[in-house]
C-alpha cells in the first residue's frame, strides 16, 4: 500500500538526511571558504589551500561553491548573514556589495591592507568609512574588442572617441552586408549599468559626487543620448541588445557577425581559441571616450572578506591575506587567467610570459572606475537599470530617464 | 452504529502540526515585518511603523506598474490556458489508438522543471541565435522589446500550464453522460450548440477549480519570468513577485518587501474568494 | 482533420523539449550558430561532461530522496486530514479547506528568510530533512484539496458498511477508503512529486553543500563566471525531466481515472 511503503521511505530519507555534510576534521579550526564557481581546474586553488593548511597546522579549509550568478550569491549571503550565520568564514564578494555589507555590519574590518599594492579602483570600492572591509582578489574592467582584419581592410584605426567608433562601424557595415556594427550588453541587469557608466564617466559625468546625486547633468545627457542613438539613430547596434548579456554578445561577435564588441577580459581567451571563427582576427583596445574626457572602463571583480560572525576571525583574516598575497594571485593568474588585483604583478616577467594578454590590461585597470560606492548601491542600481533600459529601448528619452532616475536616487539616499 | 467514536480532530492533528510549525511562524513573521521599518542597509534598529509601508505601497509607481503587469499576465495566461485546455480536452475526448501516449505528451510541458523550461524558452526566444526567429524568418526582439516581452512570457506560461487545465477537463468530460449527447444528436443539435448548452455548463464546476489554482499560481509567478527577462526591459515584465524579490533580497528592505508579499496575498485571496462565491452559485 | 489537430497538439507540447534534446546532442562548436538547425553529427559529449564534471549522480539521488520523502509525508498527512474533512464529515470543513488553501496563496519568496531562521534553529541547516519538511508542508494544501475531493466521490455506503462491520475509523481508512481512492492518490502523488522535484528557491536557500543539493540548484551551478555551457545545460535539463515524464507515462491512465472520479463531483 502506498502509505506503508511511503512511511518506510520517509524513515529512510530521514536517516540519510541526518548524515548531512561531512564532519569537520578534529583540529584547532575548520575554515569554510564560500565562493562562486571558478572556471578552470579546481586543483590549482586546492593546492594553494593545502599549502596554507600546511603552514597552519590544525587548520583545515573547506571550499563550498555557490552558483556563479552574482544575484544568486547575493541572495544567499543576504539570507545567511542576516541570520547571523557563522557557517562560513571567508566569502568572495562582488565589488558592488562591499559597502552595503559593511554598513550592515556583516564583514570584519580587515585593518591595514597594503593599499598601495592594489589598484586604486578596487581599494576605493572596498573602503567604507576609511576602513577596508574586503581585500581585492581579482579585477575586471570593460574592454573594446574589434575585428582588426576588417579595420585594416578598410584602412580604419581603432577609435579614440565614441563618434569615431560610430563612423568606423558604419563604414564597415556599409561594405559588409549583414554585419552588426557594435554589440554590447543592454539587458536590464547589472551589466547594463556597467556599460552605461562607461559612457557617462568618459564624458566627465558621474552619478554621485561629494555625497550628492549629480546624475541629471548636461554631460550625462549627452552620453546617454549617444548610447541610445547607437540603437535608434545610427543603427550600429541591433535592437536585440536589450536582451544581450555577456555571453550572447560574445557569441555574436565570435561568430563573425559584428565589428565591435564591448566585453570583459574573459572573452579574449575564448575568442582566440583555435576553433573560434574569429581566431587571429581580434584586436583589443581601451574603450573610447568623449573629447575632453578619458577612457573609463567600469570596474568589476571579486574581493575576499571575513564574516563578522565567524568564530575564527584571526585565522580567516590570515587566509584572506594569503589568498590575496602576491604568490597566490600570481599562481591563480597563471592557471586561471585571473586578472590579479596587485599592481606589481603586471611587471612580473614570468606571469607575462604565461599570460601575455595581461600586459595590455594594466593601463585599463589603472584608469578603471568603480560604480558609485554607497551602501545603498543595490537600490540605486535597480533605478539605474530600469531607467537606462527605458532609454535604450526607446521607452523614454535620455533626458526623461535621467531626470526620473535622479529623483528616485535622491529619495533613496535621503531616506537612508 | 459506530463501534468507536470518530474523533476527527485526531486525524487533522498531523497536518495542523506541520502547518503550525512550518508556515504559521513564517507567515506571522512576514505579517509583523510588514508593519516595521526594517532595512538592513539603513542605520538604526527596526522600528514599528504601523501601516506606513502600506501607505508607501499605495504611492509607489513601481508597485502599480508591477500590479498592472501581474494583472495582465494573470488575465491573459489564465484565459488562454482555459481556452486551449478545453480545445485539447475536446480533441482527445473520443478514444483512439495511441491516446494513452498522447496523454503523456500533453503532460510533458508541465512536468519540466520551471527553471529548465524558462531557460529553454529563453534560448528559443534569443533574437540573434534563437530558433524561433530562425524558423519564422523574423527578427523579432521577443524578450528585449517592451511591447513583446510580457507577451513572450505569457506564451511560455501558457505552454507550460495548459496541460494542467487540459487534464482536469479531460477527466471531467469523461464524466458527462453519453445519453445527453445522443439525445442532442437525435434532436439535430449542431456541434456548437452541444458545446454551449451541454458541455460547458456541466464542466463549469471543474473549470472553476482549474481557474482557482491557475490564478493563484499566475499571481505568484516568479521563477519563469525572472529567468527569462529578469523583470526588464524597463520593468515591463516586472511582476509583483519579482518586485518583492528585488526589494527583499537585493535592496534588503525586509519591512517593505513583506508588505508587498502581504499585498499579493490579499489580492489572491480576494480573487479566490470571488471564484469560490461563483462556484457555489453555479453548483446550486 | 482530427488527425491534423492531434498532430499539432503533440507538436506544440513536444517542440521546445525536442529542441532541447537536439541542442544537447549538438557538438559544442555548432551550439550557437543557426543554420544548421540539426547537428551535423550527434555527440554525447555533453552528457559525458555533466556526469564527469559534476556530481550529477549525487544530485539526482538527493532530488529523488527529497521528492519521494515529500510525496510520502505530504500524502500521509494529507490523507489523514482529508479523511477528517471528507469522510468523517468534520464540522467546519469549509473553513479548514479555506485556511489550508489560503496558506498556498503566499508568495514563497517572502517566507524564505523566516523559514531559514526556523530551520537553523531546529538544527536542520544543509540537510535533506529541511527540504522534505518544507516541501511537504507547502504541498499540503494541494494534497488535502485533491484528496478531499476524491474521498467525496467515493460511495458513502462502503464506509458505513465497514463501520457497521466493526471496523474502527482508522481501519476503515486503511482498508476501505485508501484502496478505493488509489487512482486519486496517484494523481495527487504525481503532482506533489513534480513540485518537490522541480523546486528551486527553497533548495537554493537552505542547502550549502553537495550533501543536500538538489538537481535544479545543481543545474544553476553549471554556468561559470561568464561562460554558459548551453550544451551541458540542455543535457542536464533532459536528464532532469526524464524521470518525471517516465512516471507520468507509467501512471497516466490511472491518474486520469482518478481525476475523473474526483473532478466530476468537484
Amino acid at each position: 500500500m502506498l502509505t506503508r511503503r511511503g512511511f518506510i521511505g520517509t524513515l529512510g530519507a530521514a536517516a540519510l538526511a541526518a548524515c548531512g555534510p561531512p564532519a569537520p576534521r578534529r583540529g584547532a579550526a575548520t575554515l569554510v571558504f564560500k565562493h562562486g564557481k571558478l572556471f578552470g581546474d579546481p586543483g590549482v586553488l586546492r593546492a594553494l589551500i593545502d599549502e596554507f593548511e600546511r603552514a597552519h597546522p590544525g587548520v583545515a579549509v573547506r571550499e563550498e561553491t555557490l552558483p556563479a550568478s552574482s544575484d544568486e550569491q547575493h541572495q544567499f549571503y543576504a539570507i545567511n548573514l542576516q541570520a547571523g550565520s557563522d557557517a562560513f568564514d571567508v566569502l568572495a564578494v562582488d565589488i558592488i556589495w562591499v559597502a552595503g555589507f559593511a554598513r550592515a555590519g556583516w564583514l570584519r574590518d580587515l585593518g591595514a591592507l597594503e593599499r598601495k599594492a592594489f589598484f586604486d579602483g578596487p581599494m576605493e570600492a572596498v573602503t567604507w568609512r576609511d576602513a577596508a572591509y574586503a581585500a581585492p582578489w581579482f579585477i575586471d574592467a570593460g574592454l573594446l574588442y574589434y575585428r582588426k582584419d576588417l579595420l585594416e581592410k578598410y584602412g580604419l584605426a581603432p577609435p579614440e572617441y565614441w563618434n569615431d567608433l560610430v563612423r568606423n562601424a558604419r563604414a564597415v557595415m556599409a561594405r559588409e552586408p549583414g554585419l552588426h556594427g557594435f554589440v554590447w550588453q543592454g539587458k536590464q541587469y547589472e551589466g547594463l549599468v556597467c556599460n552605461a557608466l562607461e559612457y557617462l564617466h568618459s564624458n566627465g559625468g558621474a552619478v554621485l559626487a561629494g555625497g550628492r546625486v549629480v546624475l541629471d547633468s548636461p554631460q550625462n545627457r549627452e552620453a546617454l543620448a549617444l548610447m541610445a542613438d547607437l540603437v535608434h539613430r545610427y543603427r550600429v547596434t541591433p535592437g536585440s541588445v536589450t536582451t544581450a548579456t555577456e555571453e550572447p554578445s560574445r557569441h555574436v561577435f565570435g561568430q563573425g557577425r559584428a565589428a565591435f564588441l564591448r566585453n570583459w577580459p574573459y572573452a579574449w581567451r575564448l575568442l582566440q581559441n583555435p576553433s573560434s571563427r574569429v581566431h587571429g582576427k581580434v584586436g583589443v583596445a581601451e574603450l573610447p571616450h568623449f573629447p575632453g574626457g578619458r577612457s573609463s572602463a567600469t570596474l568589476g571583480g571579486w574581493q575576499l572578506a571575513v564574516n563578522a560572525a565567524s568564530r575564527h576571525q584571526e585565522i580567516a583574516s590570515s587566509f584572506v591575506n594569503f589568498l590575496t598575497g602576491e604568490k597566490a594571485q600570481k599562481r591563480l593568474a597563471i592557471a586561471y587567467g585571473f586578472q590579479p588585483a596587485r599592481v606589481a604583478l603586471y611587471a612580473d616577467a614570468e606571469l607575462l610570459a604565461a599570460q601575455p594578454f595581461l600586459g595590455r590590461l594594466e593601463r585599463v585597470f589603472a584608469a578603471a572606475r568603480p560604480r558609485p560606492v554607497t551602501p545603498q548601491y543595490v537600490r540605486v542600481s535597480q533605478v539605474l537599470q530600469s531607467d537606462f533600459s527605458a532609454a535604450i529601448s526607446g521607452l523614454k528619452t535620455p533626458r526623461a530617464a535621467l531626470a526620473h532616475a535622479q529623483a528616485r536616487i535622491e529619495e533613496i539616499l535621503d531616506a537612508g | 452504529m459506530q463501534a468507536e467514536r470518530e474523533r476527527p480532530w485526531r486525524y487533522l492533528a498531523p497536518a495542523a502540526f506541520l502547518l503550525a510549525i512550518v508556515t504559521a511562524y513564517p507567515l506571522a513573521h512576514v505579517a509583523w515585518l510588514s508593519l516595521e521599518r526594517r532595512s538592513l542597509l539603513d542605520p538604526g534598529p527596526p522600528r514599528f511603523t504601523g501601516l506606513d509601508n502600506y501607505l508607501r505601497l499605495a504611492a509607489d509607481e513601481r508597485f502599480w506598474n508591477a500590479l498592472g503587469n501581474t494583472l495582465y499576465f494573470v488575465g491573459a495566461s489564465v484565459a488562454l490556458e482555459l481556452v486551449l485546455g478545453l480545445a485539447f480536452a475536446l480533441a482527445v475526448q473520443r478514444p483512439f489508438r495511441g491516446r494513452a501516449a498522447l496523454y503523456g505528451v500533453i503532460l510533458l510541458p508541465w512536468a519540466v522543471p520551471t527553471a529548465v523550461s524558462a531557460r529553454m524558452w529563453e534560448w528559443m526566444y534569443e533574437a540573434e541565435i534563437g530558433v524561433l526567429n530562425y524558423l519564422l524568418g523574423t527578427q523579432v526582439n521577443w524578450l528585449g522589446s517592451p511591447a513583446w516581452a510580457l507577451n513572450a512570457a505569457i506564451l511560455m506560461d501558457v505552454w507550460k500550464s495548459t496541460p494542467f487545465v487540459a487534464l482536469l477537463l479531460v477527466a471531467a468530460l469523461q464524466g458527462i453522460p453519453r445519453e445527453l449527447y445522443h439525445a442532442a444528436a437525435i434532436d439535430g443539435a449542431s456541434r456548437w450548440t452541444v458545446l454551449r448548452r451541454i458541455t460547458l455548463p456541466l464542466l463549469a464546476p471543474v473549470i472553476l477549480v482549474a481557474l482557482i489554482f491557475r490564478t493563484i499560481d499566475a499571481f505568484r509567478v516568479f521563477d519563469s519570468i525572472y529567468v527569462l527577462t529578469g523583470g526588464g526591459p524597463a520593468n515591463s515584465t516586472e511582476t509583483l513577485s519579482i518586485y518583492a524579490y528585488k526589494v527583499l533580497f537585493q535592496s534588503l528592505e525586509f519591512g517593505y518587501g513583506s508588505a508587498l508579499a502581504v499585498s499579493v496575498f490579499v489580492l489572491v485571496a480576494l480573487t479566490a474568494g470571488v471564484y469560490v462565491f461563483l462556484l457555489r452559485k453555479i453548483v446550486q | 482533420m482530427r488527425i491534423v489537430a492531434l498532430v499539432l497538439l503533440a507538436a506544440y507540447c513536444l517542440a521546445p523539449f525536442l529542441w532541447q534534446v537536439v541542442t544537447s546532442l549538438k557538438p559544442a562548436a555548432e551550439l550557437v550558430s543557426l543554420p544548421p538547425l540539426l547537428p551535423s553529427r550527434l555527440t554525447a559529449e555533453h552528457y559525458v561532461a555533466i556526469f564527469a564534471g559534476h556530481p550529477l549522480a549525487r544530485l539526482i539521488a538527493n532530488s529523488a530522496i527529497v521528492a519521494v520523502g515529500t510525496t510520502a509525508l505530504a500524502l500521509a498527512v494529507g490523507a489523514l486530514a482529508a479523511y477528517a474533512a471528507s469522510v468523517l464529515r468534520m464540522r467546519g470543513r469549509g473553513a479548514i479547506l479555506g485556511v489550508v488553501l489560503a496558506i498556498s496563496m503566499f508568495p514563497p519568496i517572502a517566507t524564505v528568510s523566516p523559514l531559514f531562521l526556523l530551520l537553523n534553529a531546529l538544527g536542520l541547516r544543509d540537510t535533506l530533512a529541511a527540504l522534505v519538511l518544507t516541501y511537504s508542508t507547502f504541498s499540503l494544501p494541494l494534497a488535502v484539496w485533491l484528496l478531499a475531493s476524491f474521498f467525496d466521490a467515493l460511495p458513502r455506503e462502503l464506509y458505513v458498511a465497514a463501520r457497521v462491520d466493526g471496523c474502527s475509523a482508522f481501519g476503515a481508512l486503511w482498508r476501505v477508503v485508501l484502496p478505493l481512492a488509489a487512482p486519486g492518490i496517484l494523481a495527487a502523488a504525481l503532482l506533489v512529486f513534480i513540485f518537490a522535484w522541480n523546486e528551486f528557491l527553497f533548495a537554493l536557500s537552505f542547502t550549502a553543500t553537495e550533501a543536500s543539493r538538489t538537481l535544479p540548484v545543481g543545474i544553476a551551478l553549471f554556468p561559470g563566471l561568464h561562460e554558459v555551457p548551453y550544451g551541458e545545460i540542455a543535457a542536464a535539463s533532459v536528464v532532469a525531466t526524464l524521470p518525471v515524464v517516465a512516471l507520468a507515462f507509467a501512471f497516466q491512465r490511472r491518474i486520469v481515472e482518478g481525476l475523473t472520479a474526483g473532478a466530476v463531483k468537484g
